[in-house]
């Protein structure tokens, strides 16, 4: 890791396109400013793991049986009583025979 | 086109309705064509399908249905990355992560996903409110009905 030293206010530019700088220092915190392009996102590193992870999560249901999802699913539904929001558009119909 | 899936085995989609991510799934990071799927079964629930790998499938629920309080604000980068220039075309996702043992379903109202429905342009964005849970857990009593 490359390791340097900014004074409050001072700056580093990363390639081109970013740059990051010490906008303020407070105790034990430090507040960091980022200029980058819009295609790059920028997260704190905690949080981008811990969403990460859950994502994964998110897709092994596909190993739970297909009958075990759905009811799960529909008791949720019963519970909230939603009505469906339905979009005009853009949404493909699910295939009934699966 | 055809699209070979491994929820939904073979399905036919309509190719002007693959939503492209501008920012990835974090993990997710090579996928990014999508499509939104309706089971009427599940009313509010919608499959997120990947496009580019049929294995890969989200379950994702309208979170305003869920939290009735949620209040994400987008940031001016997303805004612009996204090209929105209406709110109404906005749409937003949380993904579900249903766990079996325990029984419960939880919903990741930290990291929705915003889609700007009319572009067909999408971002999983992670919002800088702390008290919003990646495990926003559903109360509910699933094995007692």
């Amino acid at each position: 890791m490359l390791i340097l030293t900014r004074k409050l206010g001072e700056s580093l530019l990363i390639g081109n396109d970013i740059r990051i700088t010490v906008t303020e220092i407070k105790g034990k915190n430090v507040r960091i400013g980022i200029k980058a392009p819009v295609s790059i996102p920028v997260y704190r590193e905690e949080i981008y793991h811990a969403v990460l992870e859950e994502n994964r999560l998110a897709t092994t249901l596909t190993e739970i049986g297909d009958k075990q999802t759905t009811t799960m699913l529909g008791k949720l539904l019963n519970r909230y009583e939603m009505k469906e929001k339905r979009l005009s558009e853009g949404r493909e119909e699910g295939s009934r025979d699966k | 086109m055809e699209l070979q899936t491994a929820r939904f085995g073979n399905i036919n989609i309509d190719e002007s309705h693959i939503i492209t991510m501008c920012g990835p799934i974090l993990g997710f990071d090579n996928l990014k064509k999508f499509v939104l799927i309706d089971k009427k079964e599940e009313a509010a629930f919608w499959w997120l399908q990947s496009v580019d790998d049929g294995a890969v499938v989200f379950v994702v629920v309208n979170p305003f249905l869920i939290k009735l309080d949620y209040k994400p604000e987008l940031q001016e980068e997303d805004v612009k990355l996204l090209e929105i220039d209406d709110q109404a075309d906005v749409l937003l996702l949380g993904i579900v992560t249903i766990g079996s043992t325990p029984p419960e379903i939880s919903v990741n109202v930290r990291a929705p996903i915003v889609i700007n429905w009319k572009k067909k342009l999408g971002k999983q964005i992670v919002l800088d409110d702390k008290s919003l849970d990646v495990q926003y857990r559903i109360q509910m009593n699933i094995a007692g009905h």
